[in-house]
């Protein structure tokens, strides 16, 4: 490369093409879906994908080792070890990553990038280690003790602790979203072995799932015909219906976690909402919870709570809404003695929010503020390629990016205000507070 | 929704062609793209870089001040100021509903502000027909904050809450007291966010005269990068801008230079917790020297991957969790710093040992001539993805205003292309000094909850 960035080898962007045009799109018959959009101002390429085998899909008391089967995938192929793989992305500045985290239990998500002229290279090393990983005992076992101590890490975090304590009060054992304590997971990762991540990976990983947006510098006819080339014979895999756990109801309650020597303390409000990133009311909860707590600095919290009473350096609220319903949860951060001031001015906030509802003027800002964000984010070729990515995986299409500021314009106060209410109670809240308090 | 998708249409800015110069205007230069012009009413410099692969752009002002212009007192003053430039303005002020944060929110901007030990930046990322409207809360924040005291005092507890939730974090504590002892005399020895008895002691008063020592045309410059046409952007820039003055009295220098160190200093801190961490950290240069580039690409051989040296022999060793590397890029000399969580269950001595053996192997070896072009690759995608995004490319420039000028942020590829093999070597000879050493440990004590 040369220091002086070329001058862009394409004109400007005309920008009146819509994503249901542009992008273009292949459907392999075992189920994989491809997606391409060509974007060639700079010479990078982002890709965002997906494939069901998250854990949702792992036995209830062994939920691991769908995260432990997506982390080692790189780790070791029948052909190459997990050096050699690291090395041949280390040295193009490329990454390559799975990960099947617990805010969506249903997804292993999938990010790569690499600059253009090294496309090819990650795209053989994405389908090596999708295609014949072979879980090498001694890398589980260097991943199993190395997560022991990182999860003993987190439990010196005050955020951490709070979100496992209310987690596992809100949701019972066995629930997608039930959080173990740190001893209960600790067993768990010691017990693993790599026969049950092999069984785990024949079971659950296969094309009938997966999905690949790739978005950059590249020739998307070329691109489609190497993704198939490379992942065409791969196998479907098991059916890609999603379980639905059964809904919970849990009773409200409190819970202090202590901890000593924590300057900070951190406080969660939550109870299960079950709201699905597909559901028609999506964009109206959504509406709704950012006029009042997305935004530390704008949102009625933040506005109480940060800005008018100085109480804290960031309060949110948000729903987790993925392909199943997640909780509902506000997260602030109080110098212990405020706890109690702060959680006061919160329930404030939300009960007078779920009585009264949004301003018109809250809802007009809340409308520009989204298009206007959605413009933004779609600012990258990984914005591009993620925002294509969820659109596909949660099953409302391309088109939706196109659609996008007209279904946010069509939300109604009244549907907005039902639709937050609905599953919304702050007398169902569970609150868990996790730092130095000497009372409960 | 409008997609990205380029086809041909009419031509970009031709580089080759000379400007048209607008009247209240001077073109300076122009590399990699970015184009350098000052506003020869207040010496206001302005940087514009198109980049139209989406119609948004990032406008920023970077505020040459930072923690390194601050004293015993009024510590974290820099940063307590740009949180009381989100509070009001003579036009956007909370008390008339008009917030900053209220107003750019609506239009679904991205923003925020940051301050450093050598800078402070304001930025917001908007569609590219409102640039206007950040171009001009900038020009409002400029010269028109009121800081009033009632606005300080609900603030200074969102940022106590902020310096709380920093020492939460053994990374941020091991940092903030590896600089306090390896900087004696220098600014540097105090963290950005200040001394917690400065934040909360620190008067209204002592704020507005901060701000009226720093905030001035001719200590900022204003950046605009992406989808906007130049004489557009240079006549709003003009419309917002053009009538602040330029400081009556020059900004004053920072003329504190920290003496050598003349041997290892080590420290202890012992919290309640499970994982301890090691933190070693060798004095260094300022970003300007030319060794820079080279302490960059051995920041890379060593941390950067499952390949780097240090991945290798600690945590592919199971001695620590994960590593981190940082050669530090400031304004004046600065550090080169490893931080390792211990994995629990083995001694810290073990692990600082094991660190100190591999930085010993590469100040006297030095490195492979491959893993100097990798750590070099490495470098130069990182630039071009920054690219991708319009703020990201806000924030490096920034950077690298505050610490060595803009035109560093253009030349930094090609000074990292020419290093070599041997670079790297002399460097790691010349920094990885024990005399030069900082060592810090953070000790897990028993506790209840622990």
């Amino acid at each position: 490369m040369t220091a002086t960035p070329p001058a862009p080898a394409a004109p400007p962007p005309k920008r009146k093409v819509p994503f249901a045009e542009a992008v273009r799109e292949r459907t392999l018959s075992s189920g994989a879906r491809f997606l391409v959009l060509e974007n060639h101002f700079n010479p990078t390429v982002a890709i965002s994908g997906s494939l069901n085998a998250g854990g949702l899909f792992a036995p209830p008391d062994r939920r691991l080792v769908a995260s432990f089967t997506a982390g080692e995938l790189a780790k070791g192929t029948a052909r190459r070890t997990k050096l050699e793989i690291a090395e041949e992305l280390e040295s193009r500045g490329a990454s390559l990553s799975f990960s099947a985290g617990s805010a969506d239990p249903v997804g292993v998500d999938v990010g790569a990038a690499s600059l253009s002229r090294d496309l090819e290279i990650l795209l053989d090393v994405l389908a090596e280690v999708l295609l014949t990983p072979v879980f090498p005992a001694e890398e589980l076992e260097k991943e199993q003790m190395r997560l022991v101590g990182v999860v003993r890490e987190q439990q010196d975090q005050t955020s951490v602790r709070a979100f496992e304590a209310v987690s596992r009060r809100i949701y019972p054992p066995g629930h997608p979203f039930h959080r173990r304590t740190a001893e209960e997971r600790i067993a768990a990762i010691e017990s693993l072995e790599r026969e049950e991540l092999q069984r785990f990976y024949d079971e659950r990983y296969g094309a009938g799932t997966l999905l690949l947006v790739v978005v950059g510098d590249v020739d998307s006819g070329r691109i489609l015909d190497g993704l198939e080339r490379r992942l065409g014979e791969w196998r479907s895999g098991p059916s890609p219906e999603i379980p639905r756990p059964p809904a919970v109801s849990p009773a409200p309650g409190s819970e202090t976690v202590r901890m000593p020597d924590k300057a900070s303390a951190d406080v969660v409000l939550a109870q299960p909402a079950d709201l699905e990133r597909s559901s028609p009311e999506y964009l109206a909860c959504v509406l709704a919870n950012s006029a009042l707590g997305q935004s530390s600095l704008t949102s009625r919290l933040g506005v109480r709570v940060r800005d008018t009473e100085g109480l804290t350096y960031g309060i949110h609220s948000g729903f987790s809404a993925t392909h199943l319903g997640g909780p509902f949860a506000v997260s602030l951060t109080v110098k212990p003695e405020s706890r109690d001031a702060a959680v006061a001015a919160t329930l404030e906030e939300i009960h007078r929010f779920r009585r009264e509802g949004m301003t018109a003027k809250e809802l007009a800002d809340e409308k520009s503020s989204h298009v206007g964000r959605f413009k933004v984010d779609l600012a990258s070729n990984g914005g591009i390629a993620h925002a294509l990515d969820a659109a596909v995986y949660y099953g409302l299409g391309v088109p939706y990016l196109d659609e996008y500021p007209s279904l946010v314009e069509r939300v109604s106060k009244e549907a907005a205000d039902a639709a937050f209410a609905k599953r919304v109670d702050p007398d169902r809240f569970t609150v868990v507070s996790a730092g130095s308090f000497d009372t409960p | 929704m409008e997609s990205n998708v380029p086809v041909p249409e009419s031509s970009v800015v031709d580089s080759a062609l000379a400007p048209a110069v607008p009247e209240a205007f001077d073109f300076v230069r122009e590399k990699a793209g970015i184009r350098e012009w000052h506003l020869r009413s207040n010496g206001l410099k302005v940087l514009l870089l198109r980049n139209t692969v989406a119609p948004v752009a990032t406008f920023a002002v970077v505020y040459c001040v930072g923690s390194r212009n601050e004293a015993v007192g009024h510590t974290g003053a820099t940063h307590l100021l740009e949180h009381l430039m989100f509070k009001g303005t003579a036009e956007y002020d909370r008390e008339k509903g008009t917030a900053v944060a209220a107003v750019l929110e609506a239009l679904g901007a991205r923003f925020n502000a940051t301050t450093w030990f050598d800078r402070t930046n304001y930025y917001e990322t908007v569609p590219s027909d409102r640039i206007e409207v950040a171009v001009r809360i900038e020009a409002s924040r400029m010269r028109g904050a009121l800081l009033r005291d009632s606005d300080r005092v609900p603030e200074m507890t969102v940022v106590r809450n902020e310096y709380e939730r920093g020492e939460n974090s053994p990374f941020q504590v091991l940092y903030k007291e590896t600089f306090a002892t390896a900087f004696r005399e220098h600014p540097y020895h105090h963290p950005t966010i200040g001394w917690r008895t400065d934040i909360e002691g620190v008067s209204t008063h002592r704020l507005k005269e901060f701000y009226d020592v720093f905030y001035h045309p001719n200590n900022a410059t204003a950046m605009l990068i992406g989808d906007f046409e130049e004489p557009e952007a240079l006549a709003t820039i003009e419309r917002q801008f053009g009538s602040i003055p330029r400081s009556v009295e020059p900004i004053p220098e920072v003329y504190t230079v920290e003496p050598p160190q003349e041997g290892e200093r080590r420290f202890i801190i012992r919290r309640t917790g499970q994982v301890a961490w090691v933190a070693l950290s060798w004095r260094t240069v300022a970003a300007t020297d030319p060794d820079t580039p080279a302490l960059a690409v051995l920041g890379n051989v060593l941390g950067v991957g499952l390949t780097a040296r240090l991945h290798l022999a600690l945590v592919e060793e199971s001695l620590a969790l994960s590593v981190t590397v940082v050669p530090w890029q400031l304004r004046d000399p600065a550090l080169f710093s490893v931080f390792a969580p211990v994995r629990p269950g083995v001694a810290t001595e073990v692990v600082e040992s094991r660190i100190r053996q591999e930085i010993a192997r590469v100040a006297s070896e030095g490195v492979t001539e491959a893993e100097t072009k990798k750590a070099r690759t490495q470098i130069e995608a990182e630039v071009i993805f920054d690219r991708d995004s319009t703020d990201q490319v806000a924030a490096s420039l920034s950077e690298a205003i505050a610490v060595a000028g803009w035109e560093w942020y253009a030349d930094y590829p090609d000074l990292v292309r020419r290093v070599t093999d041997g670079d790297v070597r002399r460097a790691a000879a010349k920094y990885f000094r024990d005399d030069a050493l900082t060592v810090g440990l953070y000790l897990p004590k028993e506790g209840p909850g622990a």
